[in-house]
């Protein structure tokens, strides 16, 4: 018996072994060999499975123009793996990654500056657009790609069955959202429906990303730039205390259920509510529009602009860039590939779903496409509206994570200290901006 | 023990003897030396620096210390540290002690059970984290609170109050080291000697009796080794609040190592980040240190 | 609880003393077996178990049907989450699947069969010397193998990734290879710490009666002090496959590209991953926990025979 275990067990353990040492050394060796060569680039992009296949259609089509080879990784956790390779100075040709990581990643050093001029048709991206890619040294460390403005998602069949219409003002939004949370929308007789979904952690600088657009409508700012290239923190502003005094009075320390259960503690992967279809409204960006067409469905909700508050309707503005990595020796094949996509048959490709897989390109940067027409869904018009003629990004030339950070620990403190003083809490959070801004040598 | 041997080989023996403990502890040692020690030192170098790879590192002294140790959020997260990693570890002690005693023994039933309790350490981190959010879920849907229900008691925002996040990630610390102590302390009761029990009952002593005098002095070990582990990684609690409340709300389940965390990757202060993390190193050494000589002391005795 | 009364039947084992290891055939009631002397026949006591039993299942085991239910269910989500799946689906897994769950899944199961060997050799040698012999040094050693415990690996992180593109001495590349995981985790202090204590336990008779006998190092350490500390091993193997299972940074940054993910780096990227609802990661859970139970399952079987059943062996 016990022999009989013993060598069962053995045969087990020479399994497992050959397994590990075959597989190990078929494992080396084999990754991404040819990305050395010098027709072929290195490409990263902060992409799951379904968004890769929309990006492997764009880098075929490349290819098939100019011959260039693409060695193309979607890398989901992008920046700790980013780090992970800057420590061996060993960085991807090319980059397409978020806007606001720009200030960040040239205070490194990860980034090759760029002139426009170089790629060949940058005169289709407007002026306002390229703007966005200046840093801090005025040159520019980024190709515009993708932008998108953040927008309401809200339960059409809910507002119907409610008699309500959509809101236009932050007075309207609220009686909307507590109507959502009291009258019974989905009409299943109980207590279970929220106003708004609330991505409201600190976590990752979430609250400041959700948060901003409301500063921009209540016309607050978090820094503003004093014109010569130097910033001052903006935050113990009147128009500041007044905005967040009142996201925290209605919103957080108000009536029930206006905001999601948990909203304090939530980042967007698990402030899934209105996907649940248990929340009506939810101000976000354009890529959810796949999702919330699945669930809740594509009949049941409605895209609008966001509601305006005392200053206007301005929304928080984003997308992505194309970034050169601090490498040299491929300028030429970088500059092509920029080009293509850029161009309106990359941003067309980029823009298109194709057996489902989700777009790439939100908003295209080049300004002889509109969205919804290629698209042909009116939807998109909403969103590029917003971002053309009512949008603001964070300020793209700074180090904006720390600040953003600073913001986000400090809005979540006073959203969920009830009794706490707006003024002074926002007075503290400026005098900790102005050290993010000092450590950056950019305090005014 | 070598005083026994007597035979004439006894000096080839003895110089053998002396070479041969480092020949077993080279794999360990070398592996170690590698690929944990040559990183550290490393990262205790980078702690002096302002740390840019492309640009060059700039070295800033003492700079990144006295910015960790004066930043107010590093000292609000000693307090937190402090109670989360007490609490948890004792916890998870007491808890792990009690479901080893219930669980011992060879029956069938008994090995489905451990297996069905072994559970939450087989879980990968991240799910248990989403699970426990879950099982939080401030209103009466959520399943504790709907449990509280039955007893009358109105929902409870576990996770969005201040004053009950910290409780509430302790309550899932130790819900998720549990069992694993308990299977340290299972292989330490497997070690007693039936016989020695039988001797007790003969004797006629107590319970009690039998686990202050035969049982706690032959499971030694595995509580040496639980306690060391608790010294360890008590004060290293990370992921447990990581995943489930980030930190927040507030900052108030904010600990050393996630404000350690978001230093070097969010905001990409990898000079600050080592430092932070050196200084919990020393601590956490002279913390196993004490640890182990008490231990030591309790073993003479 | 009383204390237990005296069993009339078979009251007294003829043989060792207290404190030595029997080399009989057990021959002790099921009462004696337990510390607190549970009886295997109903009764008070016995109704008292079966209630905690119930009770610690409720707690520990219960919120696993939460997993379970959620994985086969199409839209799992905080507020609908119950103990049974409202509308039983495969979809989950499928979709899953379609996300490379299998590949990431192949990775880990190469990494993991190789870190365990690895770390278990490698703690056994260790534990041996530092628990068998006496040298100089001994205690900084020891020291030192907790110290690779104490390190925080969200520090060491970067300049790991360091060594690992460039091993010093040999200047191997191991990135993007199992061996830029296995390596790091073949060294780990808690399992040489365990195996040390559980070996150090070892009446040291038998070992010096061997020795007598002229048995040499390697065979005394596999046929004679190996099979005293089983319960000992079954948990440096169990909690080990759970650490290196467990990894989420190590193979982030051992990694070229996605293809060289485990599936606990790919279950946090699920997490985050809008597309795909909380099922889907559910999903991924039950298929990444199955594989530590099976290892739990075989070597809890070391867990509770002890040093008497293992006696006999050596």
């Amino acid at each position: 018996m016990g022999d009989r275990r013993r060598s069962r067990r053995l045969a087990a353990t020479l399994t497992v072994a050959g397994l590990v040492f075959g597989t190990a050394a078929c494992g080396s060796g084999s990754d991404s060999a040819d990305s050395g060569g010098p027709n072929t680039l290195e490409v990263w992009t902060r992409s799951n499975p379904d968004a890769a296949a929309t990006y492997d259609r764009v880098f075929a089509a490349f290819t098939k123009k100019t011959g260039i080879k693409i060695d193309y990784q979607p890398v989901v956790n992008f920046d700790q793996q980013l780090q992970s390779r800057a420590s061996t100075k060993d960085l991807p040709d090319v980059m397409i990654n978020d806007t606001a990581l720009m200030g960040s990643y040239q205070s490194q050093g990860l980034l090759k500056p760029i002139t426009p001029d170089t790629i060949a048709g940058h005169d289709q991206i407007t002026d306002k657009t390229w703007s966005s890619t200046v840093g801090i040294d005025g040159k520019h460390y980024g190709i515009p790609y993708s932008r998108q403005a953040m927008t309401l998602m809200i339960r059409k069949d809910w507002l119907k069955k409610l008699g309500l219409d959509a809101p236009t003002t932050w007075q309207e939004m609220l009686r909307v959202a507590k109507a959502f949370a009291t009258e019974d929308p989905d009409g299943d007789g109980k207590a279970d429906t929220y106003g708004m979904v609330v991505p409201g952690s600190a976590q990752n600088g979430y609250a400041a990303w959700w948060g901003a657009s409301y500063l921009w409508q209540g016309g607050a700012r978090i820094i503003e730039p004093d014109g010569n290239g130097r910033y001052r923190p903006a935050m113990d502003s009147a128009a500041a205390v007044r905005t967040v005094t009142w996201l925290k009075d209605n919103l957080f320390c108000g009536a029930k259920n206006v905001v999601q259960p948990g909203a304090l503690t939530a980042i967007t992967a698990n402030a899934t509510n209105f996907q649940d279809g248990n929340a009506g409204m939810y101000l976000t960006g354009p890529y959810n529009i796949t999702t919330f067409d699945a669930t809740p469905g594509k009949d049941t909700y409605e895209v609008v602009a966001a509601p305006a508050g005392p200053a206007g309707s301005d929304v928080l503005a984003d997308g992505e860039n194309v970034y050169f990595g601090a490498k040299t020796g491929k300028a030429k094949q970088e500059q092509a590939l920029a080009a293509f996509l850029i161009s309106p048959e990359g941003q067309r490709i980029a823009m298109t779903s194709v057996d489902g897989h989700q777009p790439v390109v939100r908003i295209p940067v080049n300004s002889a496409l509109d969205a919804a027409k290629v698209r042909d869904d009116s939807r998109w018009s909403v969103v590029q509206k917003a971002y053309e003629d009512t949008s603001q990004q964070f300020p793209n030339a700074p180090d904006f994570a720390p600040i953003k950070q600073d913001t986000a620990d400090s809005l979540n403190a006073i959203f969920t200290y009830c009794g706490s003083d707006v003024a002074s809490g926002l007075k503290e959070l400026n005098d900790t901006l102005a050290g993010d801004l000092k450590d950056q040598d950019l305090l005014k | 023990m070598t005083a026994t041997l007597t035979t004439p080989r006894r000096r080839g023996v003895l110089a053998k003897r002396s070479v041969l403990p480092w020949l077993f502890l080279a794999p360990g040692l070398l592996l170690a030396l590698v690929f944990k020690f040559l990183p550290m030192g490393k990262g205790i170098w980078l702690s002096f620096f302002d740390v840019r790879p492309f640009l060059g590192d700039k070295w800033v002294g003492l700079d990144n210390y006295t910015r960790v140790l004066t930043d107010h959020r590093f000292q609000d997260a000693i307090g937190h540290t402090l109670l989360l990693g007490l609490g948890q570890s004792l916890g998870a002690i007491l808890v792990g002690f009690l479901l080893a005693l219930l669980l011992e023994g060879q029956a069938r039933s008994l090995k489905i059970m451990r297996t069905a309790v072994f559970l939450p350490v087989v879980t990968a981190t991240a799910v248990v984290g989403e699970m426990w959010r879950l099982l939080y879920y401030p209103t009466s849907d959520g399943l504790i609170n709907h449990g509280l229900s039955f007893l009358g008691l109105g929902p409870a925002q576990f996770l969005d109050n201040p004053d009950t996040a910290l409780w509430a990630t302790m309550v899932m610390a130790v819900w998720m080291l549990a069992p694993y102590n308990m299977v340290i302390i299972l292989a330490g009761l497997a070690g007693v000697d039936r016989t020695l029990y039988e001797a007790a009952a003969m004797d006629g002593v107590s319970l009690w009796q039998r686990l202050r005098y035969v049982t706690l002095p032959a499971i030694r070990p595995a509580l040496g080794i639980v306690l060391t582990l608790a010294a360890i990684r008590g004060l290293r609690v990370f992921t447990e609040v990581y995943v489930l409340t980030g930190g927040g709300p507030a900052g108030s389940t904010e600990v050393w190592m996630t404000r350690a965390y978001t230093l070097g990757f969010t905001r990409n202060d990898i000079g600050g980040a080592s430092a932070a993390s050196v200084v919990l190193l020393c601590v956490t050494l002279l913390l196993t240190v004490t640890v182990n000589y008490f231990r030591k002391r309790g073993d003479v005795r | 609880m009383s204390a237990p009364a005296i069993d009339p039947v078979r009251t007294s084992v003829p043989g060792s003393p207290a404190g030595k290891p029997s080399l009989k055939q057990r021959a002790t009631p099921a009462r004696f077996d337990t510390a607190l002397g549970w009886s295997d026949r109903p009764g008070v006591g016995w109704a008292l178990r079966i209630l905690l039993c119930a009770i610690a299942l409720g707690i520990f085991a219960a919120p696993f049907l939460t997993i379970v239910s959620g994985a086969f269910t199409t839209h799992a989500s905080g507020s609908s989450l119950s103990f049974l799946p409202h509308d039983s689906t495969l979809q989950n897994f499928k979709v899953a699947g379609e996300r490379g769950i299998w590949d990431y899944f192949t990775n880990s199961l190469v990494i993991a069969g190789g870190a365990l060997l690895l770390q278990l050799a490698v703690s056994v040698l260790a534990a041996y010397a530092l628990a068998r012999h006496r040298f100089r040094g001994q205690a900084l050693v020891l020291t030192l193998f907790m110290l690779t415990m104490m390190l925080p690996e969200e520090v060491i992180a970067i300049p790991l990734s360091l060594v690992l593109g460039h091993v010093p001495v040999v200047g191997l590349d191991l990135k993007g290879t199992a061996w830029g995981v296995i390596l790091p985790l073949g060294a780990w202090g808690f399992s040489v710490m365990l195996l040390t204590e559980f070996m150090k336990d070892i009446p040291t008779e038998i070992e010096e009666a061997a020795r007598l006998d002229g048995v040499g190092e390697f065979r005394m350490l596999w046929q004679v002090v190996l099979p005293l500390c089983k319960p000992a091993l079954g948990v440096a193997g169990v909690l080990g496959f759970v650490m290196i299972w467990d990894q989420y940074l190590l193979p982030l940054i051992a990694s070229k590209d996605p293809t060289d993910y485990t599936v606990t780096v790919a279950l946090s990227i699920l997490r985050t991953d809008p597309e795909v609802g909380s099922g889907v990661v559910l999903a991924g859970a039950v298929i990444a926990l199955i594989p530590s139970l099976i290892v739990y399952l075989l070597l809890q079987r070391s867990l509770v025979t002890g040093i008497a059943a293992g006696a006999t062996k050596g």
